[in-house]
């Protein structure tokens, strides 16, 4: 492993941390909750999906990742996923580019508990391998 | 008469000319330039502060109440979420602790922190002028500062009631009042001691210090939070979500 490598995955884990921080409410000691709350999402559950990306929003106060799924019918349903800022994930690495329309991924997420097809992006798989953490628990 | 104009030109002017020279500090240029260096951006540092979170603020009966009735709200769902998720900025003392850096610009008699998040800003008046008598309600306050040695203290009061004193059931009234200390611990570290007290609130002052790592790289980022806030919580608290995109198959 060279020594960029061992920065990269440092600095990983680092945003892992805050991620989970900022997910529990923990980073700032209780004084101030970031943008919204998670009651609508399900943090006990990992949910795993497999799709194409129709579109990446760069946008504040959130990304949006939008996928279609094929569902077992032939039918596609598409998901949106909520994931940090613009301002958050650009300075860990992403860019605008990170989803290009047509890329074939995995990815997982927090459902929502209403059951529509949406959910806070945990990490995703890309076309090459490579794995992608926005929020969360990261990898392992 | 004329003697006595030139008398009073005297008595106003010489005083004035005599701080221009001997200067309160970061009112020239000059010295600003003995001041500690601010530049690139900070952001608040993982767990918040050199001493975890600190304790918590010790409420007055109603307020401890209030605090007890949000939470027990929350507790059975009736309150999901704050309007923060509507992009309503979070105002003071909530602003400084975002998850987004802050800059912090020195200029002769002012000190200005642009704050990435929902795009604020605070003006620190340092020029020697005091609070106004009767201020503005507003969401950051109104602040004037001055240096002791290398500390930045900074003085805030004028906040409005809409904001939130920690988690937003734990509100504060309009007597707030916030000084906060600005250090330099490390070359690359600043922390920032807080200190709240508000007479209907508190039943004693808050204290809580955070810090902050330096980021010389980076540079503020635009966050215009209704840019496609797909995020809402409707009046009575409760939490929504938007999932409406073009071409919906």
């Amino acid at each position: 492993m060279n020594a960029s490598s061992t920065v990269t995955k440092g600095r990983m884990r680092e945003f892992a941390c805050w991620a989970v921080a900022l997910a529990a409410g923990l980073l700032l000691g209780g004084v101030a909750a970031a943008h919204h709350s998670f009651s609508v999402f399900d943090m006990q559950t990992d949910k795993v999906i497999e799709g194409e990306i129709v579109e990446f929003q760069w946008t504040n106060p959130h990304t949006w990742t939008w996928i279609d799924v094929t569902n077992a019918d032939g039918s596609k349903t598409r998901w949106g996923l909520e994931g940090m800022s613009p301002n958050f994930l650009g300075r860990r690495g992403w860019s605008k580019n990170t989803f290009k329309p047509g890329d074939k991924v995995k990815a997982v997420i927090w459902p929502l508990k209403s059951g529509e097809p949406g959910g806070t992006l945990q990490r995703a798989t890309l076309p090459d391998g490579t794995e992608v953490v926005n929020f969360g628990r990261g990898p392992g | 008469m004329q003697v006595y104009r030139w008398l009073l030109v005297a008595i106003v002017a010489l005083p004035l000319a005599a701080q221009a020279q001997s200067g309160r500090e970061g009112d020239t240029w000059e010295s600003l330039a003995k001041l500690p260096e601010l530049g690139g951006l900070w952001e608040i540092t993982f767990g918040g502060g050199p001493r975890g979170p600190g304790e918590p603020p010790s409420l007055t009966p109603p307020y401890a109440a209030r605090l007890k009735s949000y939470q027990e709200a929350e507790a059975r769902g009736d309150i999901q979420d704050t309007p923060a998720a509507n992009c309503v900025p979070n105002g003071m003392p909530g602003i400084m602790t975002q998850p987004y850096p802050i800059e912090i610009l020195l200029t002769p008699g002012k000190v200005t922190i642009l704050i990435e998040a929902y795009s604020q800003w605070r003006q620190i008046f340092t020029d020697g002028r005091e609070h106004p008598e009767d201020p503005d309600l507003t969401f950051n306050g109104h602040s004037i500062g001055h240096w002791e040695g290398d500390t930045l203290v900074v003085d805030s009061v004028g906040f409005t009631t809409d904001t939130a004193l920690g988690s937003f059931g734990m509100r504060h009234s309009d007597q707030m009042r916030i000084v906060e200390r600005f250090r330099l611990a490390a070359p690359d570290r600043l922390e920032i001691e807080t200190t709240i007290t508000d007479a209907e609130a508190l039943t004693k002052p808050w204290t809580a210090t955070r810090a902050y790592g330096r980021h010389r790289d980076w540079t503020l980022a635009e966050y215009v939070c209704q840019q496609n806030n797909r995020n809402f919580t409707t009046d009575d608290g409760k939490a929504g979500i938007n999932l409406e995109h073009e071409g919906q198959p």
